[in-house]
């Protein structure tokens, strides 16, 4: 069993149910998020368009977050999650380097690593990920990406050519798929971030890390 | 890049998160830096004692370098510790070891490399045995070389920071080595009474040119070249072009580390000036801080998601 996650964009309309229940079920601290949903405005004024990317951690096949941990606190469990430790993290936060995606943070309560972890501890217990439960339109499938009859394998055949991951060149092969991503959606550089001023915040686009240093 | 990519696109973000600022801060910097000097003076005093075993200067380093090694390898360790989010659980490294990590087998070798050079420290300064210390110095010359390149392993394995590769990493922190070793043997000379032979000292003023030259070359390669070869350089390298946020400081950089350093040697061997040298030296050691500052800085500006 191999589990994965696929989000179709197509169905996504932003309205992060996912990224509010995956802080509520994790106890994700403030200013850290596992799972978040990015607004994208593409095109110029009246020809615009709004786009909207949920974005987690993709249980990499060939995850360097894995691989580069001093201590296996990132580790594979038999399901395919790329599962963390935090009591054995050290906090070097090679991780958090190694993500090509940056879907893991320092956690500053705890002062380790943490991310997106497909809610193992619910699946353990029979239960769909947190955000999959939460979102109105279906738009997260998620399930066994080696069953030929499983939800998302069955999308996956249905949607062939209009399949993509993230970033396929850095050969992390992610568990973690997306139906209806481009460029903007799904590449990072492909969009403008303008510092400090967003739709409903000011937020500034860094934040401490960890609380420390 | 990012601009030809937001002129196509007109493409802003107008909700997200706020991403994580510097993950490696200039703790890292001083990590690098100190790891350099450390093991770069053990190459410097086995190639002098190979090439200039007949100075008698030479044969008086044996102590003085295995404790400047000490002191700069402990500040390497001192701030890998204080970098640790968790530094109380460092222990866990030895106990958990994961042996594809770089953090793992970097973290032994350099403990391993502290006890060889505290041994040459005992031989040289209590046990007085010569013979002795050159046989553990062969042993940790030959240690000193994985433990001044595990951090390319580790830069390298950051799979989206597409600046830091393999192999320009490892040659890089290897010519760092080289440099800040001769430069400093040529700073302890200076300031303990210039008491080497002038040959000696002009090894150690070619290895410091020769070692800014080929760095400086290397940085100006991946300057003009690198944004031809991946989208993510290319971004990055905007931190240090034109006006970017770290040109300033990456320039600073170059000159310091490398420019002055390489007319400086130059014109030292020409006028015979020990002068000019140490300030070559002490320039070179002052302005390699600030390369790998800002080489270690500028990937963590962009944005991974
Ligand atoms: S997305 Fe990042 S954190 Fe998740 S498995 Fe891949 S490398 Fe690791
Ligand atoms: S921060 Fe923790 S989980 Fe991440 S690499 Fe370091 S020890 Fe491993």
């Amino acid at each position: 069993m191999k589990l994965g996650f696929l989000v179709d964009l197509h169905l996504c309309m932003g309205c992060k149910g996912c990224q509010i229940a995956c802080k509520v079920e994790n106890e994700v601290p403030l200013s850290t998020w596992r799972l978040r949903v990015k607004y994208v405005d593409v095109g110029t004024f009246p020809e615009t368009k709004r786009t909207f990317t949920p974005l987690r951690c993709n249980h990499c096949e060939n995850a360097p977050c894995e691989r580069i941990c001093p201590v296996s606190a990132l580790h594979y469990i038999e399901n395919g999650i790329v599962n963390i430790d935090k009591e054995r993290c050290i906090g070097c936060a090679g991780c958090v380097m190694a993500c090509p995606y940056g879907a893991i943070y320092i956690d500053p309560e705890t002062q380790t690593a943490d991310k997106c972890t497909y809610c193992a501890h619910r699946i353990a217990s029979s239960m769909m990920p947190a955000c999959v439960v939460a979102c109105p339109v279906e738009a997260n499938i998620f399930g066994d990406i080696e069953d030929p009859t499983s939800n998302i394998s069955k999308y996956i055949m249905q949607h062939n050519g209009d399949v993509q991951v993230r970033k396929p060149e850095k050969g992390t092969n992610p568990h973690h798929y997306y139906v209806g991503g481009g460029n903007v959606t799904l590449n990072p550089l492909a969009s403008f971030r303008v510092e400090g001023h967003q739709l409903f915040n000011k937020l500034t686009t860094k934040m401490p890390v960890g609380g420390h240093h | 890049m990012v601009h030809e990519a937001v002129a196509a696109t007109h493409a802003v973000v107008t909700l997200d998160v706020g991403l994580p600022g510097i993950v490696w801060p200039w703790f890292v910097t001083m990590n690098m830096w100190a790891k350099s000097i450390g093991t770069g003076v053990i190459f410097m005093l086995f190639y002098l004692q190979k090439r200039h075993g007949d100075d008698p200067a030479v044969a008086t380093l044996r102590f003085p370098v295995a404790v400047i090694s000490i002191v700069f390898i402990s500040i390497f360790l001192l701030f890998t510790l204080a970098d640790l989010h968790q530094p109380f659980r460092m222990w866990h490294i030895f106990f958990y070891p994961h042996w594809t990590s770089p953090i793992t087998i970097g973290a032994i070798m350099a403990s391993a490399f502290m006890g060889l050079i505290t041994i040459l420290a005992f031989f040289s300064f209590i046990k007085k045995d010569d013979e002795a210390y050159d046989k553990l110095l062969l042993w940790t010359m030959i240690l000193a070389i994985p433990v001044t390149l595990y951090t390319a392993a580790l830069l390298s394995m950051c799979t989206a920071r597409e600046l830091w590769q393999m192999p320009t990493e490892t040659v890089q922190m290897m010519l760092a080595a080289l440099l800040s070793g001769a430069a400093t043997i040529i700073l302890y000379d200076a300031v303990t009474g210039s008491k080497m032979k002038e040959e000696s000292i002009r090894s150690m003023a070619i290895i410091l040119g020769l070692a800014a030259f080929a760095s400086f070359t290397m940085y100006m390669a991946e300057m003009i070249f690198g944004p031809m070869k991946a989208e993510e350089v290319a971004a990055v390298l905007e931190f240090v072009k034109g006006h970017g946020e770290y040109a300033t400081m990456f320039w600073i950089g170059q000159v310091f580390a490398y420019i002055v350093p390489m007319a400086l040697v130059l014109l030292s061997i020409v006028n015979r000036s020990n002068n000019l040298l140490k300030l070559a030296a002490l320039s070179a050691v002052v302005g390699l801080w600030v390369v790998k500052h800002v080489w270690l800085i500028i990937p963590q500006l962009l944005p991974m998601s």
